[in-house]
């Protein structure tokens, strides 16, 4: 196996060739470009440049329908621009990966600088119910190994999973081993070999039905277990215990690699696929009195944590893509103080 | 002795009669579709059909062949993905005029910069028929319509312009010049690279009753007088219909 050294975002593009890609098309954004810069040079990939995200994620859409294993990079703005589409995926039941490489937001916000301002948009962003598998790596390794486990997630639930990045992990160097993993094939035929009809309406053996309640049902509680059932295969989350301490801290991706420095005070749990929620961590919850959800926005993931677990739950917001060591420390002790 | 109607092998006919309102120009463009394939022999297997969204993005749905129904206004970015990651595959698009220049038009100006090679039939009835009558980009000036009660006073569209402005094939005809219009499907087929066909249509439920219009034949017979055809024209007058390659 050879050692490398590589970007988070060529790590991306690498695994994501191995893993089978034949058609990338994207629009450049920062932090995300250079995924686009890297496959541009790969042969085994057809690379369109696009006039916007929206289209970005349709010609995918359109090339995973024809038989490509597709994909798409972006960060926060053009993730924004994608969430119709996302939701039509989801629909139609289109295998995609769609890399979001966060920045700060909202709006324009702060183009180089990581946040994780998008873990709401990834569950909620498009209109309607949908059960998206959403992974949120915290290292170049993470990333490589992860883009694998993003197409096989899409091949086997047939909808568009969410490889999540920032720009901290994105544009940070590390070693990795260039391993090969197991890659999932295809189980959908392509468009020219029958008559199916794949559309965005509530639909049942692929002919629109859009008066029929109980048709939208069956669809919705299908959708939801299909998703559920393909998760199960990629539980996977880090768990570092503490027995002196009576506190769960909870975290991921960038901010995951500073929260590390606090492990001789608290307990820590850093989910990796973050959507569906891995429901390992009510068992492990159980055993502290209190947690903590330290994140780089004002409490999203908290939120659904807290929702899960039906307590109360603290959380300490890392904002303006700084990862200070000293801020971190102080806000820790000072929620540790409070109680 | 009856002539099979053989072009309606392209259709699924356990799903006619089609759910358009009585007197809609839709019906016509399905059937000059088929027909256009028939005649170019088409096979089922190996052509797709894409649509976009609205009473037009209804359609690839009554095609006896893979199809598939966008969101609004994404059916040029979908056909263009299906087209360059399989391009043995035949891909036509069927959709609106509100789709393809409204809420689509930047996918139009640059699928036909890049040239992908697909088939563009575009329903240009100049209404937003399925929401209720609204003015489109292809609404005539002083055109009344439900957002435009005191006539719309924004300039139509100049798809011609657009399309021919990037070399592609560019072809207007309309629901009353049949063979013209198959004329205009037929060999935009053919052509190698992007082809837009416009064909302009008639809404008489949201559209026409509101101008005036007793039917949809009063409707088809104003095509008659409007518009004469030009196939010899490098630029096509707003009275003209005809083909530019």
């Amino acid at each position: 196996m050879t050692k490398k050294l590589l970007q988070g975002n060529q790590a991306i593009a690498l695994a994501a060739v191995k893993a089978g890609l034949n058609f990338f098309a994207g629009y450049p954004i920062t932090p995300a470009s250079e995924i686009l810069h890297e496959l541009v040079n790969k042969k085994a990939v057809k690379v369109l440049q696009m006039e916007d995200e929206i289209a970005s994620v349709n010609t995918i859409i359109g090339a995973s329908l024809a038989g490509a294993k597709a994909m798409t990079s972006t960060s926060g703005p053009g993730f924004s621009l994608m969430q119709e589409s996302i939701g039509h995926a989801h629909m139609m039941e289109v295998p995609l990966v769609i890399v979001n490489v966060q920045r700060v937001g909202p709006s324009t916000g702060m183009p180089t600088f990581p946040a994780q301002g998008d873990i709401m948009q990834c569950k909620y962003g498009s209109h309607g119910d949908y059960f998206p598998i959403v992974f949120y790596p915290n290292s170049v390794a993470e990333l490589y190994e992860f883009t694998f486990y993003a197409f096989n997630a899409a091949e086997e639930s047939l909808s568009p999973v969410i490889l999540l990045s920032d720009g901290y992990v994105g544009h940070l160097y590390e070693t990795i081993e260039e391993a090969d993993y197991p890659v999932s094939k295809r189980t959908l035929a392509p468009l020219g070999t029958s008559n199916r009809h794949f559309t965005g309406l509530t639909h049942k053996d692929s002919m629109p039905v859009t008066s029929d309640p109980e048709v939208h049902k069956k669809l919705i509680k299908h959708l939801e277990t299909k998703q559920k059932k393909v998760s199960r295969k990629y539980n996977n989350y880090e768990y570092i215990k503490n027995r002196s301490s009576d506190t769960l801290l909870i975290t991921y991706g960038a901010l995951s690699r500073a929260a590390y420095n606090f492990k001789e005070d608290f307990a820590i749990y850093r989910p990796v696929r973050i959507f569906p929620i891995v429901e390992k961590i009510k068992q492990i919850a159980k055993k502290y009195k209190e947690i903590i959800v330290m994140e780089m926005n004002t409490g999203q993931y908290a939120n659904e944590i807290e929702r899960l677990l039906h307590r109360e739950i603290k959380f300490i917001p890392i904002l303006g893509g700084k990862i200070d060591l000293n801020e971190i420390g102080t806000k820790l002790r000072r929620i540790k103080r409070k109680k | 002795m009856t002539k099979e109607l053989t072009y309606l092998n392209y259709l699924k006919q356990e799903r006619l009669p089609h759910q358009w309102c009585p007197g809609c120009g839709n019906g016509i463009i399905l059937k000059l579709s088929c027909l256009a394939m028939e005649k170019l022999n088409f096979p089922k297997k190996g052509t797709v059909m894409v649509s976009g969204i609205g009473c037009s993005g209804r359609s690839a749905g009554f095609f006896d062949l893979d199809s598939v129904h966008t969101a609004h206004g994404r059916a040029l970015p979908v056909a263009e993905g299906i087209k360059l990651a399989n391009e043995e595959l035949n891909v036509m698009v069927i959709s609106g005029d509100g789709d393809l220049f409204g809420i689509g038009g930047n996918h139009l100006l640059h699928a036909s910069r890049r040239n992908t090679d697909i088939t563009v039939i575009c329903i240009s009835n100049a209404i937003y028929g399925m929401t209720g009558g609204q003015c489109s980009p292809t609404t005539e000036l002083s055109s009344k319509t439900l957002t435009t009660p005191r006539g719309n006073v924004d300039t139509p569209v100049n798809v011609q312009a657009i399309v021919t402005a990037h070399n592609c094939y560019y072809a207007r005809s309309t629901t009353f010049h049949f063979n013209h219009a198959m004329k205009c499907i037929f060999e935009a087929l053919q052509h190698k690279g992007f082809s837009f066909v416009e064909i302009k249509s008639q809404c008489i439920t949201n559209d026409g009753r509101r101008r005036g219009f007793k039917n949809s034949y009063e409707m088809l017979m104003s095509y008659k007088d409007k518009y004469k055809i030009n196939n010899k024209a490098s630029v096509l007058e707003h009275s003209e219909i005809g083909i530019i390659k």
